[in-house]
This record gives C-alpha cells, sequence and structure tokens, in this order.
C-alpha cells in the first residue's frame, strides 16, 4: 500500500472540496453558476482554462502516448497546443464580444432559430461524453497503480471510477463556475509542478535526452498486447501469429511463461511483446524518433486537423471565453495558455522518452512496481507518470505525480460537467422548460444536470474495458480525447468559423454544416472501434472508413462544404443579419466599458466591481 | 446592459456608437490579420506531416544526438513559433482594436450627424 502517496491523494481532495465549499457563498445567479460572474481576470482565466485543458490525457496520455510510439505521440503535444492558435486567431475575441452563455447561445444569437441551437445542445452533450470518457479511465487505471486494491469489495479500476466521478459530482455542483474556476487555477499549477518534478528527477537520474533519443532510436520500437490463448495462436494472412511475432524479441525465460499459458489453456489474457512496423515508410524499421508508429499518410494529415482544429470544438473550453472581461481580456488569455500548456508539453514528452530507459533499467536491476510489465515495458502505457514518480522518487513523488493526475482528472471533467450543465440547464430548461424560473430553480436545475451526466461518466467510464477498447488500442487515454477533438472540430468549427466570418451563412447551411459534421465523424470512429475489435473487415467503402483513425481530414471540409452549399442555395438571411454582425463585430460596447473602466477585471468573489 | 439600445442598422453603447459602416471597417481588417496570421499557422503546421511524408532528410537524418529535424521541431522549436505568433498577433490585434475604435468614433459621428 502506497501510504504517503494515498495521504496527499486524500489532501488534494479534501482542498478541493474545501475550495467548493468556500466559493459556494458567492454562486448565487445563474451567471455566477455557470460563467463565475464574467470577471475572471487574464491571468487567473489562462490558469484555469490550462486546468480545464491539461486533463488525463495531457497528464498521463502524452507522455503515455510518446513512451509507446516515439515520434507519434509527441505530435498529440504539438497538436494539443497548436489548437489554441485557432482559438485566439479565429474565435476567442469574437464569442467573448458576442457576449452569452454558451455555444449553443451562440448558435442561436447568430441564426435565430430553436432547431440549430438544440442541435447544437445535442452536440455539445455528445463531445462532452466524447471527453470524459477517457478521464474516466485514466481515474480507473491511476487507481490500479497507486492503490492497487479496490474498496467497498469492487476491483480496483472500477474503486477509482466510482470514486472520481463521485468527488467531481460533488465538487461541481457545490461550487459551480467559481468554484471549478478556483480549482482549475490550483489543479493546472499542481499538475504544472508534478510534471517538472518528474522531469528533473529524471534528469537528476542522469537522463540525457539527446542522448536517450539515440539510444532508444537504435532499435525498432517494441509494441506490448495481451491475448488470449486462441489470439496468440491464430494465424494472420501471412501465416504469421502473434506468438510468432514475439518469439522473435522476447527473452528465453519470457516466453517459457507464454509457453505455459498456451500449454495450460489458461483462461484470460496475457501480455506480450513484439517489434512494431511503420505504418509511413513500410520499408524503414519503425524507430523512436521517426513518424509512422501510428499513423500512415492520410492520418499524419488527419491527426494535426483533427488536433489543431478541435480545440476551438471543445465546449468546455469555449464556455470559459465567456468568462473574460473584454475580447481583449480573451486574446490575453489565449496567449498565456500557449505559455502554460506549451511548457507543459515540451516537459510531457521528455518523461515519456525518459520512461523507457529508467523503467527498463529499474526492472532489470530486479526492481518490482504495480503497473503491469512485460519484455521491460509496461502493458498500459498510460501508467507510465506514476510509474515513474515511484521509482525515481519513492512514495512521495508517486503521490505528487498521482495527486497531479486526479488534479487533471477533476479539472477537466469538472469543465465538462458545467458545459453539460449550461447546455442542459440554461439552454434547455431554461429557454423551454420552464422559461419562469426562478434564480434558484435555475440554478437548483443546473446542480441536477451535473449529477445526471457524472452518473452517465461513470457508467462510460466501467463500459471502456468490458468491450474491450483498452486492449484495442495503445495509450488508449490520448486516442479518446483525439476522438473528442474530431467530433468537435467537425461539429462545431464549420459553424462558428463561417457564422463569425462570412455574412451569408444562413441558419440551413449552419444547422445542415453541424448535422454532417458531427454524424460522419461519429459514424467513422465508431466504425473504426469495431474494425480494431475485428466486427469490420478492411475491405470495401466500410473498411476505408473504418480504417481512417481521425475522420477530421475527411469530416472538417464536408462540413464546411455542406455550410457553404445549403447557404448558398437557400440564400434567406435572418432579417437581423446587420445587428447580428454589428454584435459579433462591433467594439462601441467595449468602448463604453473602456470608457467607464467597466473592463477592468473586478473580484470573482463579489469584492471590488 | 442598461444603457444600450439597437437599431437595425446601428447599435448604441452609453456615448458610443457601431454602425454597419463602421463595423464592416473593423471586420474587414480584423479578417486581414486573423486570416494572414491564420496562413502562415496553417502553412507550417501542414508542412511539419508534409515534411514527415516525403522529405528523409526531415524525418530520418540525426542532427543533434538522437534528435531528427523533424523531432527536435516539434518536441521543441514548434512551441516557440506559437508563442511568437500568438504574442505578435495579440500586440497587432490590440493596436488595431485601439485604431479602429478611434476610426468607428470618427465614422460613426459623421454618418450620424449625416442622418441628423
Amino acid at each position: 500500500m502506497n501510504t504517503i502517496a494515498i495521504i496527499l491523494v486524500i489532501a488534494l481532495t479534501i482542498f478541493t472540496i474545501g475550495l467548493s465549499v468556500f466559493s459556494r457563498r458567492f454562486t448565487r445567479t445563474t451567471a455566477d453558476f455557470y460563467l463565475a460572474g464574467r470577471k475572471v481576470g487574464s491571468f487567473a482565466n489562462a490558469s484555469a482554462i490550462s486546468g480545464d485543458y491539461l486533463s488525463a490525457a495531457s497528464f498521463l496520455g502524452v507522455a503515455g502516448a510518446v513512451y509507446a510510439s516515439g515520434l507519434d505521440g509527441v505530435w498529440y503535444a504539438a497538436g494539443f497546443a497548436g489548437g489554441f492558435m485557432v482559438v485566439v486567431l479565429f474565435i476567442a475575441s469574437a464569442l467573448r464580444r458576442f457576449g452569452e452563455y454558451t455555444v449553443a447561445d451562440f448558435a442561436f444569437g447568430r441564426f435565430g432559430s430553436n432547431r440549430i441551437r438544440l442541435l447544437t445542445v445535442v452536440a455539445v452533450l455528445i463531445t462532452s461524453l466524447f471527453y470524459m470518457a477517457p478521464q474516466m479511465f485514466g481515474a480507473g487505471t491511476t487507481w490500479q497503480v497507486l492503490v492497487g486494491q479496490g474498496i467497498f469489495g469492487l476491483d480496483a479500476y472500477t474503486s477509482g471510477v466510482v470514486v472520481v466521478a463521485a468527488i467531481i459530482a460533488f465538487y461541481v455542483s457545490v461550487g459551480g463556475m467559481k468554484g471549478t474556476t478556483m480549482n482549475q487555477i490550483f489543479q493546472f499549477w499542481w499538475l504544472a509542478f508534478a510534471m517538472i518534478l518528474v522531469v528533473v528527477f529524471a534528469f537528476g537520474s542522469g537522463f540525457s535526452y539527446p542522448k536517450a533519443l539515440a539510444d532508444e532510436s537504435a532499435q525498432p520500437i517494441v509494441n506490448t498486447k495481451a491475448y488470449t490463448v486462441a489470439e496468440l495462436t491464430a494465424p494472420d494472412a501471412n501465416g504469421v501469429t502473434p506468438y510468432d511475432k514475439a518469439a522473435k524479441i522476447m527473452t528465453a525465460e519470457e516466453l517459457a511463461k507464454v509457453d505455459e499459458f498456451i500449454a495450460t489453456d489458461a483462461d484470460g489474457k496475457i501480455p506480450v511483446a513484439f517489434s512494431a512496423g511503420n505504418k509511413l515508410h513500410e520499408l524503414r524499421d519503425m524507430l523512436f524518433r521517426e513518424p509512422g508508429h501510428r499513423y500512415n499518410t492520410f492520418d499524419q494529415f488527419s491527426m494535426v486537423l483533427a488536433l489543431v482544429l478541435g480545440t476551438a470544438g471543445l465546449p468546455h473550453i469555449l464556455n470559459r471565453y465567456y468568462t473574460n472581461p473584454s475580447g481583449k481580456a480573451a486574446r490575453r488569455s489565449t496567449f498565456w495558455v500557449l505559455v502554460f500548456i506549451g511548457t507543459f508539453y515540451i516537459l510531457a514528452p521528455i518523461a515519456g522518452l525518459a520512461g523507457l530507459g529508467i523503467i527498463r533499467d529499474f526492472l532489470a536491476g530486479g526492481g518490482t512496481i504495480n503497473a503491469a510489465t512485460v519484455h521491460g515495458l509496461l502493458v498500459k502505457p498510460d501508467q507510465i507518470m506514476p510509474t515513474l514518480g515511484e521509482i525515481l522518487g519513492g512514495q512521495w513523488l508517486m503521490g505528487i505525480v498521482t495527486a497531479g493526475a486526479f488534479a487533471a482528472m477533476f479539472s477537466t471533467v469538472g469543465g465538462l460537467l458545467i458545459a453539460a450543465a449550461s447546455a442542459l440547464g440554461h439552454d434547455v430548461y431554461e429557454k423551454y422548460i420552464n422559461k419562469e424560473a426562478t434564480e434558484a430553480k435555475r440554478v437548483a436545475f443546473g446542480k441536477a444536470s451535473v449529477l445526471v451526466f457524472a452518473g452517465v461518466a461513470l457508467l462510460i467510464g466501467l463500459a471502456i474495458p468490458k468491450f474491450g477498447l483498452d486492449q484495442a488500442y495503445p495509450a488508449l487515454i490520448a486516442m479518446m480525447v483525439t476522438w473528442a477533438f474530431s467530433v468537435g472540430a467537425s461539429a462545431f468549427v464549420p459553424m462558428l468559423l463561417t457564422g463569425i466570418w462570412w455574412k451569408g451563412t444562413t441558419e440551413r447551411g449552419a444547422t445542415a454544416g453541424i448535422a454532417v459534421g458531427l454524424s460522419s465523424a461519429i459514424a467513422i470512429i465508431f466504425l473504426n472501434i469495431l474494425q480494431q475489435l475485428g466486427h469490420v473487415g478492411k475491405e470495401g467503402i466500410l473498411g476505408f472508413f473504418g480504417a481512417l483513425t481521425f475522420p477530421v481530414l475527411f469530416t472538417f471540409p464536408l462540413a464546411v462544404l455542406t455550410i457553404i452549399i445549403v447557404s448558398k442555395i437557400d440564400g434567406q438571411l435572418p432579417k437581423n443579419v446587420d445587428a447580428i454582425w454589428m454584435r459579433i463585430h462591433g467594439t462601441a460596447s467595449e468602448r463604453h466599458e473602456k470608457q467607464h473602466g467597466l473592463d477592468k477585471v473586478g473580484s470573482m468573489f463579489g469584492g471590488k466591481k | 446592459m442598461g444603457d444600450t439600445t439597437e437599431r437595425a442598422t446601428q447599435v448604441q453603447h452609453g456615448d458610443h456608437i457601431d454602425t454597419i459602416e463602421s463595423v464592416d471597417l473593423v471586420f474587414r481588417a480584423q479578417r486581414k490579420l486573423s486570416f494572414t496570421y491564420g496562413a502562415v499557422f496553417f502553412a507550417v503546421t501542414l508542412a511539419i506531416p508534409a515534411m514527415s511524408v516525403w522529405w528523409k532528410s526531415w524525418y530520418a537524418v540525426p542532427i543533434w544526438g538522437g534528435f531528427t529535424a523533424n523531432y527536435l521541431f516539434v518536441s521543441l522549436l514548434y512551441y516557440v513559433f506559437l508563442w511568437t505568433m500568438a504574442w505578435m498577433y495579440s500586440k497587432q490585434a490590440d493596436k488595431l482594436d485601439d485604431r479602429l475604435s478611434t476610426m468607428a468614433d470618427e465614422i460613426t459621428a459623421r454618418t450620424v450627424g449625416e442622418e441628423a
């Protein structure tokens, strides 16, 4: 039992809940609950956006992806950061000037129909669920490493998912956006501190970045995967079985365990290791420093586009832009976000690379760790951060790192729950179900929505291993987050970009664009999952679309074209299109606020205004 | 906002008025700035995978320890590029905002004067 580490995680959790209880007294109106009273300054907002954005995918997934895939994993970090350039260039200040609560509000205000608002609500909820799934999976796998056993009769994975969902549901419903903002600021700085510590400890242990990169690139990348007996002995189209591939690189001692597993026809799965192929340059060995471990030519481009466009389609990030006091402050916030997360993303791949040699040497020296390993490698690469913390700094560093992992999940799921709650509470309840609701009732509905979505997130987290997704993809957390990016990039970004920058966009065009982008992205993602699980073949049209790991290169242009073509055919602009245009691009409000000093940030807690 | 009035072709906040002419001016200038930076951003960002596919010296030849040009750019230099872009854009956009605010006030004063 990692007692010290567990105590640190519990301390973080108590502090988190304490902050929410503290901010509860300042959450009285819906603007407080959903937008922190629009009084969050640039630096604080940048910290909160960074905390919101740096999820389990960034803290656990990026290092895990680099550990498993080398350069193709590093792209996650670069793409996640690059996405904010699209936000700052095309979205941030216009969205803040428009001055509403949610993305659905923007869609309604810009295009003036209930149909597009409700469709946007559906898209927000689906995107949020796609993003919650990897956070919940991260909760389960981190608990496995930290605690190693379950509570109340549950297994370790289930315990992690249940505990995290319960804590987040409590603190978000109590603290609203103000509590969530305070927590996200604290949680960002905590996980940045944890990441810095791991990298400093790695360098302190003798790690050299250029040398390690050369050493790990001296031989092909090795993959790990768990198989049943039947899967191990099933030949592929070339007559080669996974066992044959494993036998080429695993030691005699390691292979003896696999032989025994097969001979006894044991239940369950056993992990094996095998050399990875190069999907981009098929005739080259798959070296750590080269592209191609995960992505072929199409996916190299599609993945980049998914990440850089997807950030602008994440509802919990876009919602945060409404908390800025002005469009200028929104831009300034984004610059600081880029500095914060850029620094973080420079460090995460270093941790992933350092982990390869450090864990291998530690195991070779007779050391033992909680995480499952084979051939000196973690079976689940997403466990690299807490494992590295444990090896480099014992229980203290492991505790700081694990608390950082939970902080990453808390802050992101907190933002997602607020986004989902505002979509249901603000966009549906206040607009359609009970227009006369009192502030108290509106806030109560928002809190109830938080609890419902926390329940849904819990169920998704529990379902992931049941469907075998954790075995179908290496570094599943980063992969699942990219699906959320793909859905957001296909559903929202075309509508936002055309809605902000092309006056000729019509309601029918935008509605059709959201519908086409959303449905095509989801269809291709599920085809890919079904193909990975062996339910869809690789031939024919379904096989082609199923092979697209990231659909954005196909679905984003499709959605944009749909908006343009339908808008051109339709031609019915809103009657008040000039007034709408002035609301998006006009500056009278900001000039007025500047003249009277109203653009200055007050206090989120009701002090100076 | 209590002191805000809205008509079909102008919006007033306190002493400040937006007309469709002043907003179109702001919009065109912002569009030029955003799309110029956007073109540079996407050109550089998409050039990286393009070179990863087609330029062997970029993705396969070590230039410093194990670093290839590709690995060095994606893991370190890309962030410097992003920070520089974001800083320059924000500064230029702020200056543009200030300049356009003055121009917008002048245009609206002229337009409102003509209407009167």
